[in-house]
């Protein structure tokens, strides 16, 4: 009896095959030794282990004897919940659990970074058809720019399937590097001077918000949203249905399950599932490379946008009532770690400058920004490809 | 004369509707694509090349051709009989089957009992059960080339609407599969043309995300605003009718922030006191408790 016999997987390994099982350990590394995302990037470095030992029946394979298919676990998973979009979807709900929209109702106007914040997004999506890739694909990629990885995924999942490793790997890690990323490109962006800019929060802060205008919001922004983008629905819509759980005040209980058990359970799942992407044959390719920096890109010219627009409002703003453009950056999904990094660069400039305030507002309006964009583009790209 | 009109009006809608049903329609089975000569193309199942016929059902109901008839020789409807009973015979709507013009018919069901000449015309004919209806006939010209194929541009489309045979050769050689496929989408290359760099796109997209969150903004703003006007229309009710108790939503008191700075300063200086947090268990001096009365552990039996 040969090598082939006794241990197939081990025959059969090849450097490739390795080459994805370092990576898997390096995602686990990360996500433990540096905390990033390890919600996502543990499950999804574990899986990339589990399913590049060749023979492994966490997936599908075809039994040499019978010649018939064996089905495996993280391939049922996938079929059910991403390929249904089920996974994501019920994030989404967990997320509207989680969201306060207060700060906004606080400071309204900082909704808008929400809206320049994406620009990165379709930018990324014009250089990917450049470069050669399907509407569908580049639009698949560019959404990685929404540092909203549910987003990142419904979208994948829906017009890049092949896709859809690499960019959930992308989205999440660079969902994690936001503290390196960002104050980069804000400071070539920003003088000292507009760094230290103070923002009046007076008035703000303490504005009591009604319960009722917490509990019509969602419904209103259902409604506006799915006459607008039907098709953006089952984001938006499950992503306010999660807000006005939270918000009515009678399913305390479901809205906590929401916020934990389902965050978790859902969370364990979705990493360990889009994991099963994660092949050999399908990551190490010229493309995963290309996909990593395209989103890189898309990321840079998300905090571009916020920042570039701020500053373009400062233009027909009176001295005293300026923004600090460094709040423009906040308009990302990626929340609160954006805001955090906006008030603690505001503070190192000037300890006395409390930006918190307004970049959590603008941070929650990234938020919503972003699964707009998300909707859009999956209203969109159908009309053109 | 209206009623005489009336008539005329009726005679010229008869008239034509029977124009319509004059048309030539195109048949329920349609010989849709024949290669002649075979080189370099499609693989048989025992892994030779020959000349193939294609025919495509052009109805909406699957359509079994067991026992119909092919043949290349109209003296000899009958030439060769499809087998009945083979369940790869029923055609489902709108799909095709292949046969493979090699003269061996011990093969199966699709290899026929006659080959396609490359040195002259080959006429080719599907009959019914009986032999006697013609479903369909194609003739291939002479001079065929190697690995080019004849047919319809359109699966079972034979006829124009003005009758013409669309009988033509065709740019790709598709057995089994449509005629007609999309290499490209008109819409993504019409898009390429129109917005070479996907400015407008960009813009367009831009601006609904813009355009959403603007609306959002009002419904922020509006939704704020009635809030407070009712909270503060409410606030007036309640202290007229509370006579002078009033309910305040203003600034945090003095008390309140002192009270939150003072628990800030003691975290960050770390000089909270600290608390013995420890659970244990400790004796009692107590004989009885009904968590160690072994009769609530047992089960009750029914008092008879």
């Amino acid at each position: 009896m040969g090598l082939e016999q006794l241990l197939p997987a081990i025959a059969d390994m090849t450097w490739q095959d390795l080459i994805m099982i370092g990576v898997g350990i390096l995602l686990i590394y990360l996500a433990i030794a540096k905390e990033y995302e390890p919600t996502l990037l543990l499950p999804m470095g574990f899986g990339a282990i589990l399913v590049n030992i060749p023979w492994s029946s966490a997936l599908t394979q075809i039994d040499p004897a019978t010649g018939e298919a064996v089905q495996g676990i993280l391939n049922i998973f996938f079929d059910a919940g991403i390929v249904t979009e089920v996974f994501p979807l019920l994030i989404f709900i967990a997320i509207g659990a989680m969201i306060d929209f207060g700060p906004l109702f606080r400071n309204p106007s900082l909704l808008l970074f929400g809206a320049a914040a994406q620009f990165g997004i379709f930018i990324t999506m014009i250089f990917a058809t450049s470069l050669g890739y399907d509407l569908r694909e580049a639009a698949s990629i560019g959404i990685i720019g929404a540092a909203d990885g549910p987003t990142s995924i419904v979208v994948a999942s829906r017009f890049a399937p092949n896709l859809l490793g690499p960019i959930s790997v992308a989205a999440y890690s660079y969902m994690a590097l936001v503290p390196i990323i960002q104050p980069l490109v804000i400071r070539l962006l920003t003088s000292r001077k507009e760094r230290l800019i103070r923002m009046s929060t007076t008035g703000h802060n303490n504005k009591v918000i009604s319960k009722k205008a917490l509990i019509v919001f969602p419904i209103v922004v259902t409604i506006v949203a799915g006459i607008i983008a039907p098709s953006s629905l089952s984001l938006i819509g499950f992503l306010m249905f999660g807000n006005l759980v939270r918000e009515c005040g009678v399913l305390n209980k479901l809205s906590l399950s929401a916020q934990n058990e389902l965050a978790s359970l859902v969370t364990l799942l979705l990493g360990i599932t889009i994991a099963s992407t994660m092949t050999a044959e399908r990551f190490i390719r010229l493309d995963t490379l290309i996909i990593i920096g395209l989103g890189l890109f898309a990321f840079i010219f998300d905090t571009f946008g916020g920042v570039i627009f701020a500053k373009f409002l400062n233009l027909f703003r009176k001295e005293g009532n300026k923004i600090n453009p460094m709040i423009g950056a906040c308009g990302i999904s990626a929340f609160p770690m954006s805001a955090r990094v906006i008030h603690q660069m505001g503070q190192k400039e000037d300890p006395y400058n409390y930006l918190l305030m307004p970049a959590i507002s603008a941070n929650v309006g990234g938020q919503i920004g972003s699964v707009v964009a998300g909707g859009i583009i999956l209203t969109l790209i159908p009309l053109f490809a | 004369m209206n009623k005489l009109s009336s008539y005329a009006i009726l005679f010229l809608a008869l008239f034509s509707f029977t124009n319509c049903s004059n048309r030539i329609s195109n048949p329920p089975l349609v010989i849709n694509e024949v290669l002649v000569i075979n080189e370099e193309n499609f693989v048989d199942d025992y892994g030779r090349r020959s000349g193939w016929i294609e025919i495509f059902n052009n109805t909406a109901k699957t359509q079994d051709i067991g026992g119909y008839y092919l043949t290349n020789d109209k003296s000899d409807p009958k030439k060769y009989p499809i087998p009945k009973g083979d369940v790869l015979t029923k055609i489902a709507p709108h799909h095709h089957v292949l046969f493979w013009a090699n003269n061996k018919p011990y093969q199966g069901t699709f290899h026929i009992s006659f080959e396609l000449d490359p040195d002259r015309e080959n006429y080719i004919a599907l009959f019914n059960e009986s032999g006697e209806k013609m479903i369909d006939e194609v003739t291939i010209p002479n001079g065929q080339l190697a690995d080019q194929s004849w047919g319809y541009k359109m699966d079972g489309e034979k006829y124009a609407q003005d009758g013409t045979l669309l009988l033509t050769l065709l740019d790709k050689v598709t057995p089994s599969t449509n005629n007609f496929t999309l290499d490209k989408n008109e819409k993504v290359e019409k898009f390429r043309q129109n917005d070479k760099f996907g400015a407008s796109m960009t813009i367009t997209s831009m601006l609904v995300v813009f355009g959403a969150l603007i609306l959002l903004y009002l419904v922020f703003r509006t939704s704020g605003k009635v809030s407070s006007k009712l909270k503060q229309k409410k606030g007036e009710r309640l202290s007229i009718s509370k006579e002078g108790v009033t309910t305040s939503s203003g600034p945090i008191s003095g008390e309140v922030l002192t009270a939150i700075f003072m628990a800030l300063h003691e975290d960050q200086n770390e000089i909270h006191d600290f608390e013995n947090t420890t659970l244990t268990f400790s004796s009692v001096n107590k004989n009885y408790s009904p968590w160690n009365s072994k009769i609530y552990g047992l089960r009750e039996l029914p008092r008879r």
